[in-house]
């Protein structure tokens, strides 16, 4: 029944299906882009032959976009805002056959102080091309060499293992946001108030709805996983009906958090800024935005025992290594603890008025 | 008079913040009869109801009702009783049906909207939601989902407050179709037309103290004894008759 009441508020429907994928989307397209790429500007003051081919070769460079730019000072100062990453030079004279009859010459790699890294990476890319380079000009192969060959063992893309917190988040800001304000709303025009008047229990009315919006919650990142695997090749390595089984019981857990809240708050004032508070640590302490492990230790230690993480660990090590529920048994415990905890409270704090 | 006693308040009491709001209230209901409680604003009526109702805790005294102390089982007498509150609204963007039917599954029932809708005269708005009512049907809707688990007695706060005159003459038709089915109606309101056209019996309440109870019939007939006149007047009709008259006593909705 709530869920039908539900179904027929557009706004509800926004913020728990296309706010997720829009967030999706973005986050999505900002981890995909995953192969470095280079802004340079080309300097070229020689005028032979050989240059003008170098420059061309340089433009087919995967790892470099070449930028344009009017003279030497222009690009200095493009460097310098961070539009571009690393200036190259060919001196005059860049290309001239040497005694031998081969052409010669340095190409000078210029890079912002501050960003040695950058210019290491260039000079390196560039000292590949040359290599090649000189092995077609000299005719002869270096008895020794290095190859490298970059692998994608499992073949997971980045976006892979990001997906498990975008899922995350939008089950946290849907657990949070999304049921904090039901209640709230509720008992402004008091309908809680006769629902009061019937045997209905606080425990059975907060039951009744985190098990009724479950099944929304489930849509919802069904919906998300759809696109990840339509638009992002997304791969899945697990099984789905295990995802299913532990996202809902990951969304039951965090409904715990918005009833609570809605329940206790006697009006939306009460119920925003209490959102907040709670959301925003899980949020950036969780691994939404950014890997846990570039937290000091203690914070990691303490991460660790937040509802989100093992929710966002559960998802990734369901989806990347195809962990069953019983590998994930650390995880379902520290979320089964705190499915307990809060429904206790939200039991307890809950006011009808 | 009926002879069982439905409901018993024995020594009632309720106070906030140390100012007493009801002291110390006894009475009885019959089962069967509709008992009005009157008294100005703020005289304890709707705190007394609620205690009954058991959705205030009771301070001292006794309530017991059908049989069960209230302040003992409170969920035990909320299955017996039905109420339409003062200030209360109901889940929007469900239709009246789907109300119904959420309603009656509260008390493990199962419920023919339809026919309840019927019973209230609100059968072609059986797919609307509250919002498109207007005030009159409000409050049948109201009694209909009180009646959901086929209560033994109805509580009904200021049914009529804020309804024109036609939609209030129904609405007392209304009750007193529930009285003929033998539920017992307890109410409370400001109209004393209304107390003495639908009341068997009337308590007045002021500033918590119940100060008495009675028949209308009766506290006409002991105030007349005290040798009470008031200004003779030879009409036998008032305003509302007129009003009435000319508007007919069809429903404005």
């Amino acid at each position: 029944m709530l869920t039908l009441r539900w179904s027929r508020d557009p706004v509800a429907l926004f913020f728990i299906f296309l706010f997720p994928l829009i967030f999706l989307l973005v986050f999505g397209a900002m981890s995909r882009n995953d192969s470095v790429n280079f802004n340079v500007a080309v300097i070229n003051h020689s005028d032979t032959a050989f240059a003008t081919t170098f420059e061309g070769q340089l433009k087919e460079l995967k790892a470099f976009k070449v930028k344009d730019v009017k003279s030497f000072d222009d690009a200095k100062e493009k460097m310098g805002r961070g539009e571009l990453d690393s200036i190259l030079e060919l001196p005059a004279g860049f290309g001239r056959p040497d005694d031998k009859n081969v052409p010669a010459g340095n190409v000078v790699v210029y890079f912002e102080e501050s960003n040695p890294t950058t210019g290491q990476t260039v000079a390196s890319v560039l000292q590949q091309v040359l290599d090649e380079a000189n092995q077609t000009l000299t005719a002869s192969t270096d008895p020794l060499a290095v190859e490298q060959k970059a692998t994608k063992t499992t073949n997971l893309t980045r976006f892979d293992y990001t997906l498990a917190g975008i899922v995350g988040f939008s089950i946290l800001s849907l657990a949070i946001f999304g049921m904090a304000n039901g209640f709230p709303a509720d008992k402004k025009t008091g309908a809680l108030r006769r629902l009061r008047a019937t045997p209905l229990r606080a425990s059975q009315l907060i039951l009744a709805t985190a098990l009724e919006y479950l099944f929304v919650g489930l849509l919802s990142v069904a919906s998300m996983f759809l696109v990840a695997s339509l638009l992002f090749d997304f791969s899945m390595r697990g099984s789905y009906l295990t995802l299913a089984v532990f996202v809902l019981i990951g969304i039951f857990c965090l409904f715990g958090f918005g009833l609570s809240i809605g329940g206790w708050a006697k009006n939306e004032n009460q119920s925003a800024p209490l959102s907040n508070l709670v959301a925003f640590p899980m949020m950036f302490l969780s691994g939404v935005f950014f890997p846990t492990f570039l937290m000091p230790q203690w914070l990691q230690n303490l991460s660790q025992f937040l509802p989100l993480t093992p929710i966002i660990d559960g998802i990734r090590l369901i989806t990347t290594e195809n962990a069953s529920l019983l590998d994930l048994g650390p995880e379902l415990g520290i979320i089964a603890a705190w499915t307990v905890l809060i429904y206790v409270l939200a039991i307890r704090v809950f006011r009808w008025e | 008079m009926k002879h069982k006693n439905i409901l018993v308040v024995t020594n009632l009491q309720k106070s906030y913040n140390k100012r007493k709001v009801v002291k110390d209230i006894s009475f009885t209901v019959a089962e069967g009869e509709i008992f009005g409680i009157l008294g100005p604003n703020g005289a304890g009526k709707t705190t007394t109801l609620e205690m009954i109702e058991a959705l205030r805790p009771i301070d001292g005294g006794k309530v017991t009702l059908g049989g069960i102390n209230v302040a003992e089982e409170p969920q035990k007498v909320k299955e017996i009783i039905g109420i339409q509150l003062q200030s209360s609204s109901f889940y929007d963007r469900l239709t009246l049906v789907e109300l119904l039917n959420l309603f009656a599954s509260f008390y493990g029932a199962k419920v023919n909207a339809l026919e309840l809708l019927s019973e209230v005269e609100l059968t072609e708005k059986a797919k609307s939601t509250v919002d498109k009512l207007s005030g009159g049907q409000k409050q049948r809707f109201s009694i209909a989902t009180a009646l959901v688990n086929k209560p033994r007695v109805l509580f009904l706060d200021e049914p009529t407050t804020g309804l024109d005159p036609q939609a209030r003459r129904h609405l007392w038709e209304l009750i007193q179709t529930v009285q003929k089915k033998g539920i017992t109606v307890m109410l409370t309101t400001h109209y004393m037309e209304e107390a003495e056209l639908l009341c068997d019996r009337v308590a007045i309440m002021d500033k918590g103290e119940m100060i008495t109870l009675d028949s209308p019939k009766n506290l006409i007939k002991n105030l007349l004894k005290k040798g009470f006149t008031k200004e003779q007047h030879v009409e036998q009709a008032n305003l509302e008759d007129v009003f009435i008259d000319l508007t007919g006593k069809g429903l404005r909705e």
